[in-house]
């Protein structure tokens, strides 16, 4: 038997289907008698509905709020002391909040003409001051986005370090104001959701894009107060998430809500219009920074307040606050700093509600911090790496509390940032840029370094961690394997690598495993697919339940090769006794087909295992990450290539390191993204102007260069085989290295941008405010997509 | 519905479609050929990328109809090509897929790529693939997928195919069975969602804020033009004082009402390349004596897209002299909905200042007593003035008029 | 986003069409790839009553040749040009230009013809056939007419052709076997619509030495006589020659102020020119 347990470059077991065109994404399936739904969005942002004028010959194919009795709003409530709640309707009741928002739903046919019908129907509305700026959000006499969040402020949250005594004796004082702009996550395939009643089991099933089809059955089951038993959710083929689907929004409740009430499957297939402009967003951070270091540049203190802008509502079930309470708990990131301040605001507006996307807030804090030790290494002309290098937590003082009490497991920080130093030749490129510009292009280089929380539960999502992630796991009597979970892939290789786990702990080749993933009614209790938790929690299940399983087969397999348990051993698809084996498929048959042949003390649960794990520390497992690129940067047109891009990642044990490749190429490829490219700009009104992909750019494959990657594994001492979660990191470190490295290059210019994305645009206003003023510029203003009026 | 002809995967089929119905719902809807993915429909992502006549195409923008005769091959297709058979290997040994989603679609262009550019080095392959965007791999993989089957096929001496040499979009063919027919087209029933191309009958009034004009005034767009006419001001400002000879240069507007105490009821139809505007509403009117100076502030929807527009119209009046009069026109306006949301603002600038330019060549034209370029009632077709010699007017206009803006 | 109902006709002839369209009035559109139209119909943003097809008018799909030029039917696709199938007769310029419009799968269905018509600025086409000194034929039921292809567009998506007139073929006078030209367009990622576009053609057989600025965000501005933009007749280095205060004039004159727009367009003229010199 190949060996594909842990470790194993094992090719996926899914690809197969996705090569054929025979994956099952939710706008595939086809039930009888199905119809189409689209929805009467607001075309404002903040107004107060008087009326829906609906033509008399459409008015049994439309529903309004008012149709909508009994169903509860959606509510996402954080335990944060002080947190504002909100409520959002499914649709609209009284007063909307944001372009996009859900009106009414329209039932045809087709949906060209559920469109027609949508098109139709008229709003009778009175427009309210609409709240776009998170900073104006908070001034006095701002009009409010919710009556019961006052002041716009959903919550604030900090800590509150003695900053004055470090200030009154620190040499060096940096700084700066930072921003990261509102981004939408954007997979290539949209939401969607298919609603029917099943009338013989009394069941409302739904087939959903869902990163996690046991909270949406939970949410669904709270809203609209149908027993959580009458509610069966399940996932197809999803077709990339990165938390864009990890929502329990309007267009489910009111698609589910229509299956009861008509009798006929329902479907809503999102499509891009509907993503770019009304549904979540993500990003959009601001910081103000001060770093008090010492000569080396040795932090000494750390001095922030930041804000989120958090949309319109509080998205279910992560919370406006999971956001803002990340940004003030993890901003210190891998570096051991003593003192530290922070306020960080979610702040209610006018725009669609923030989702926590691949990364969550650590893309931004990442940008942040790391652009703050680039600036106090500028201000004392060391190399930004040995002031990273300077302040990292080192391998002696792991396992590691910092300032804001985050337990960092385990790591070597110097010891990986010093092969992102090796891997991109930190000297080689000093000595390149010695030479001047390439045919007129400047050559910079970026560096970010960051330890990523992974597989955490967090305070701010309401603790919506189970306390244990379960699987299930049967040897059938073939003796093959089925592992049943319900957690979801997302393109991430769930049905591999689980299977590659399994194959670990029972012996088992993946080729006689079958992960079964995506249906609540056939799966354990999970959590879902985010915080880049699956490997870790459902990992450990599938280990948990698999080890179970191999304790009983190794029982019968004594038993049937008449030696004792001591002397039995479970591999290459058998239990191997001092005289012989017994294959699976034997213990299996026996098990189920010819139970005499086994001893009265058989375990009574057989061969079905349902396995519970929890990390031995709830608080993450620290996976660190250094990124380090080469930009070339065209000092006329503001255009940026990337020459080359590395990463060293300490991701623990790597169950598949071919997978753990492709989520640090696609994560960094996003991140990309982030860095220079992606960006939903607002108009004053609060309308969102990037309704395209040719408005909203993402990174096409010549933007994104080869990423070169190398692995150190520290295993985590809190999970099973020492994994460390991995899905998020690619994208965190991108904004922060590529914006350094611009920098860099545009250092002889004096020019710094501490925004993202640093688009051709900001790089030619920064350089051209830099020359007009003579002295240093550093941009942060509004976004510079924002139509200007002219004089 | 239309009947029509199309040869898919190699089959002839004689199917139905609606003239709307774009080449990729007809397969997944009609053919149950779901391997062809949505993830735009507006030919950007390339998830939908399917060979028509061999060569890879959108078929989120190509309509069905436009496809009648044509050999279309989807991913279902191409099970059995050799070629794919290579790609689907390479691409699981380099994990050129995760979710699979833009799969089929990259796998068309991939190999799109092999037969047509047996040479092509990394940066090309990079290129050619820049029109199927991926958001789970970054790429990488996908890239060394078709860098290995090159190679391969090179190694086997592979040269490149020629598919398809005639000229004109893949997919056209000879006129469909009914041309030639002097056959009326049939009117869509009414009873149908589709009636009236989707038209509310209502219309809601539109109340507007003193602080919505505010917003207007603070975060509009502006546009600002100048003429000078051979007309002492008081002239010129009684031609103001009409309200309905004033709307009726601007192009396409009309007062649907008598306007009381300053207050009627209007429209704007705005016809611009292929966008339709349609807007109703109110205007409200203002002068300012003894400034020489007033105001036409505007507020409507339009049904069709969903959009509402708000602007205030200024004019000031300058003497020259006694006989002359410079005219100040601005145009302040802010937009919400689709039309808003159309990200490229600089293009609804160009428009709106297009139709500015009309407006106060019209007024020109009208206070010097020469016909305007268009009528009260027509649609504005913004072509018809350009045909116009009122068109070279405006230019020279413009010329005129560069230093002032 | 799908669009609204319309009806669909593919007609055979020229004379169908136009006839097709007059009868249809200003509600009637024609199309041809349908690679900029369709996205708009599919936003809603066009909700016409018919569609008139012409991509089945095999005339359109020609390509006539003559001594001194070269006529090319509005159906030809960008991707034509690309592959060379049609011949040659820019030096390679309008290989060059069609082969970086959008991506392969909109190239193969996108034409010529379609992208004059719909006169989108940052489409490359407006500004090519003009800066080539181009002239577009077009026919409507009142006969055939020939509209210099600088003049034709008049602002975004406004161009000078009536309702009922189709563009049939643009003519291009051929480029001689010592002409230069440079032709530079910046986007922020590939096939994305260009941000600037700057270009210029000199044949010193003829004595023409033109230049276009385009995707301005309105028509392009096209110099005749590119001379006033170099301080005088061209010659090697014309790109160290070039007077930004000329070229900045012509933008100010055009309304364009977006300090970015204005920037890239001068640096992709000044690239334009150094790309000819090096030819």
């Amino acid at each position: 038997m190949a060996k594909n347990g842990v470790g194993a470059r094992a090719k996926r077991k899914e690809d197969e289907r996705f090569l054929l065109g025979q994956g099952q994404y939710i706008g595939d399936l086809r039930f009888p008698r199905m119809r189409d739904v689209a929805f009467v969005r607001s075309p404002v942002a903040h107004a107060r509905l008087k009326g829906v004028v609906i033509p008399d010959h459409l008015r049994e194919s439309v529903f309004t709020a008012r149709d909508l009795a009994g169903v509860r709003p959606i509510k996402a409530v954080s335990p944060l002391p002080g947190f504002q709640i909100s409520e959002q309707p499914p649709l609209v009741t009284d007063k909307i909040r944001q372009v996009g928002e859900l009106v009414a739903i329209c039932v045809a046919d087709t949906r060209a003409q559920a469109e027609d019908i949508a098109a139709q129907v008229l709003l009778d509305y009175e427009e309210l001051p609409a709240v776009v700026d998170m900073h104006e959000a908070r001034e006095p006499g701002s009009a409010l986005v919710h009556d019961t969040v006052k002041g716009n402020v959903y919550v604030s949250v900090g800590f509150d370090g003695d900053i004055d005594t470090v200030a009154a004796v620190a040499p060096v004082k940096v700084t700066r104001e930072l921003r990261t702009a509102r981004q939408v996550m954007s997979p290539i395939e949209c939401r969607g959701f298919i609603a029917q009643w099943d009338a013989r089991l009394g069941q409302l099933i739904v087939h959903g894009a869902t990163q996690f089809p046991h909270v949406v059955r939970t949410g669904l089951a709270d809203v609209l107060g149908v027993p959580e038993i009458q509610i069966r959710v399940v996932s197809p083929d999803v077709g990339g998430g990165f938390g864009y689907k990890a929502i329990l929004a309007g267009e489910e409740v009111c698609l589910s809500w229509l299956a009861m009430r008509v009798g006929y499957p329902v479907r809503w297939l999102e499509d891009r219009r509907e993503m770019l402009v009304a549904n979540a967003n993500c990003r959009e951070h601001f910081y103000a920074i001060t770093a008090y270091a010492d000569k080396a540049g040795k932090i000494l203190a750390i001095d922030a307040e930041a804000a989120v802008d958090t949309g319109a509502y509080s998205a279910y079930p992560f919370t406006a606050a999971i956001e803002a309470s990340q940004v003030s708990a993890i901003l210190p990131g891998p570096y051991d700093i003593p003192v530290y301040r922070c306020n960080t605001a979610a702040v209610a507006t006018n725009k669609a509600p923030q989702l926590p996307y691949r990364g969550v807030a650590r893309p931004g804090v990442c940008f942040a911090m790391e652009l703050m030790i680039d600036a106090i290494a500028r201000e004392i002309g060391r190399e930004p790496h040995e002031v990273r290098a300077a302040n990292l937590v080192r391998p002696e003082q792991m396992p590691y509390d910092n300032v804001t009490d985050k337990h960092f497991d385990s790591g070597d920080y110097p010891q990986l940032l010093r092969m992102a130093i090796d891997a991109i030749d930190v000297n080689g490129v000093r000595a390149r840029q010695q030479r001047g510009p390439e045919n007129g292009r400047l050559i910079g280089l970026g560096m970010a370094f960051f330890s990523e929380q992974t597989g955490h539960g967090t305070t701010a999502d309401g603790k919506r961690r189970v306390l244990y992630e379960q699987c299930f796991a049967r040897l059938t009597p073939d003796g093959r394997l089925e592992v049943r979970a319900g957690i979801q892939s997302i393109g991430q290789g769930l049905e591999t690598t689980l299977a590659q786990v399994a194959s670990e702990c029972l012996g088992i080749d993946i080729e006689d495993v079958q992960v079964k993933l995506g249906d609540t009614e056939l799966s354990p209790y999970s959590s879902g697919a985010w915080g880049s938790r699956g490997m870790i929690w459902a990992g450990g299940a599938t280990a948990r339940a698999c080890k179970e399983l191999a304790a009983r087969v190794a029982h019968m397999g004594a038993a049937l090769l008449q030696t004792d348990i001591e002397s039995v051993t479970v591999r290459d698809n058998a239990v191997y006794g001092p005289n012989g084996n017994v294959s699976l498929r034997d213990i299996a048959r026996a098990y189920y087909l010819a139970p005499n042949e086994l001893p009265g003390d058989t375990d009574p649960h057989g061969l079905e295992v349902t396995g519970g794990f929890s990390p031995t520390r709830v608080t993450g497992m620290h996976s660190g990450s250094a990124h380090a690129c080469i930009v070339a940067v065209d000092p006329e047109t503001g255009g940026v290539e990337i020459l080359d891009y590395v990463v060293a990642e300490d991701a623990g044990t790597l169950v598949n390191p071919m997978i753990v490749e492709g989520q640090i190429w696609g994560g960094a490829a996003q991140g990309i993204g982030s860095a220079l490219f992606e960006e939903m700009p607002f108009d004053r009104q609060g309308q969102p102007l990037a309704s395209t992909l040719a408005d909203y750019l993402l990174p096409g494959c010549p933007e994104v260069p080869n990423i070169r990657i190398f692995h150190m594994e520290t295993p985590s001492p809190y999970t099973e085989f020492g994994i460390k979660g991995v899905g998020e990191g690619g994208a965190i470190g991108p904004g922060a290295a590529v914006a350094n490295a611009i920098n860099d290059a545009l250092k002889a210019y004096g020019v710094e941008i501490c925004e993202i994305p640093i688009t051709p645009r900001r790089i030619l206003q920064a350089m051209q405010s830099v020359a007009m003023s003579k002295g240093p510029a550093m941009t942060g203003g509004e976004p510079a997509r924002m139509p200007r009026t002219t004089p | 519905m239309r009947a029509f002809t199309i040869e898919i995967n190699g089959k002839a089929v004689t199917a139905e479609a609606e003239p709307r119905t774009h080449l990729a719902d007809f397969l997944r809807e009609q053919r149950y050929l779901t391997g062809t993915h949505l993830g735009c429909e507006h030919g950007v992502c390339g998830a939908c990328t399917v060979l028509i006549d061999g060569r890879p195409a959108r078929s989120c923008i190509t309509f069905a109809l436009a496809c009648e005769g044509a050999q279309v091959t989807t991913i279902e297709g191409l099970r059995d090509d050799p070629v794919m058979a290579d790609l689907r290997e390479a691409f699981s040994d380099n994990h050129g897929l995760q979710c699979g989603f833009c799969t089929p679609a990259m796998l068309v262009s991939c190999r799109d790529v092999v037969m047509r550019l047996p040479e092509a080095d990394e940066a090309r392959i990079r290129l050619e693939l820049s029109g199927n965007l991926c958001r789970c791999t970054g790429y990488g993989g996908i890239v060394a997928a078709v860098k290995s089957v090159l190679q391969t096929r090179k190694a086997a001496g592979a040269r490149p195919s020629a598919v398809h040499d005639g000229l004109g979009p893949v997919g056209a063919r000879a006129p469909t069975a009914r041309q030639g027919e002097q056959t009326a087209r049939t009117p869509i029933a009414a009873d149908t969602p589709s009636a009236a191309g989707g038209r509310p009958a209502a219309q809601i009034r539109e109340t507007v804020t003193a602080e919505q004009w505010l917003a207007v005034e603070t975060d509009g767009m502006e546009l600002l033009q100048s003429f000078r006419v051979a007309h002492p001001r008081a002239q010129v400002w009684r031609f103001f004082e009409d309200i309905e000879q004033v709307a009726r240069c601007m192009p396409g507007a009309r007062l649907t009402g008598p306007v009381v105490d300053g207050r009627g009821d209007g429209e704007v139809n705005v016809k611009l390349g292929p966008i339709v505007g349609a807007f109703n509403g109110t205007v409200e009117v203002e002068r300012d004596e003894a400034d020489f100076s007033g105001r036409v502030r505007g507020a409507g929807r339009d049904p069709r897209s969903g959009s509402s527009a708000r602007a205030i119209i200024g004019h000031r009046l300058e003497a020259v002299d006694d006989m002359a009069t410079q005219v100040q026109i601005s145009v302040k306006f802010l937009l919400s909905g689709p039309l808003a949301q159309f990200g490229r603002s600089g293009l609804l600038k160009d428009i709106a200042d297009h139709l500015t330019q009309l407006f106060a060549a019209n007024l020109e034209a009208a206070m010097s007593g020469k016909q305007a370029a268009t009528g009260p009632d027509t649609t504005l077709d913004a072509a018809t003035v350009a045909r116009a010699a009122l068109w070279r007017r405006i230019r020279a206009l413009l010329a005129r008029l560069a230093f002032w803006r | 986003m799908k669009p609204v109902a319309f009806d669909y006709e593919r007609p055979g002839s020229l004379d169908e069409a136009t006839r097709l369209l007059a009868e249809g009035g200003s509600m009637a559109k024609a199309v041809a790839g349908s690679q900029s139209l369709g996205p708009m119909l599919n936003l809603r943003l066009a909700q016409p009553d018919l569609l008139v097809d012409i991509t089945a008018i095999s005339e359109l799909r020609t390509v006539t040749e003559r001594p001194d030029l070269i006529e090319i039917g509005a159906c030809v696709t960008h991707a034509d040009i690309e592959d060379g199938r049609i011949p040659d007769a820019t030096r390679g310029l309008l290989a060059f230009v069609a082969g970086h419009i959008a991506y392969r799968a909109v190239r193969n269905r996108g034409t010529v013809g379609g992208s004059l018509a719909h006169a989108d600025p940052a489409a490359d086409w407006v500004s090519a056939f003009p800066l080539l000194g181009a002239e577009v034929v077009t026919q409507s039921s009142r006969g055939a007419r020939t509209i210099p292809a600088e003049t034709l567009m008049v602002s975004s998506f406004v161009t000078g052709l009536e309702h009922d007139e189709l563009i049939r073929a643009v003519r291009l006078p051929r480029l001689s076997a010592r002409a230069r030209w440079g032709y530079v367009r910046f986007n922020h990622k590939a096939g994305e619509f260009p941000h600037a576009i700057g270009g210029i053609i000199h044949d010193p057989e003829n004595g023409r030495f033109r230049a276009v600025l385009g995707a301005i965000e309105s028509a392009p501005i096209v110099v005749a006589d590119a001379a006033i933009l170099f301080g005088g007749p061209y010659d090697r280095d014309i790109e160290k020659r070039l007077d930004e205060r000329a070229v900045l004039d012509l933008l100010d004159a055009r309304g364009v102020q977006d300090d970015y727009n204005r920037r890239l367009t001068l640096v992709a003229l000044r690239r334009a020119a150094a790309q000819a010199s090096r030819a």
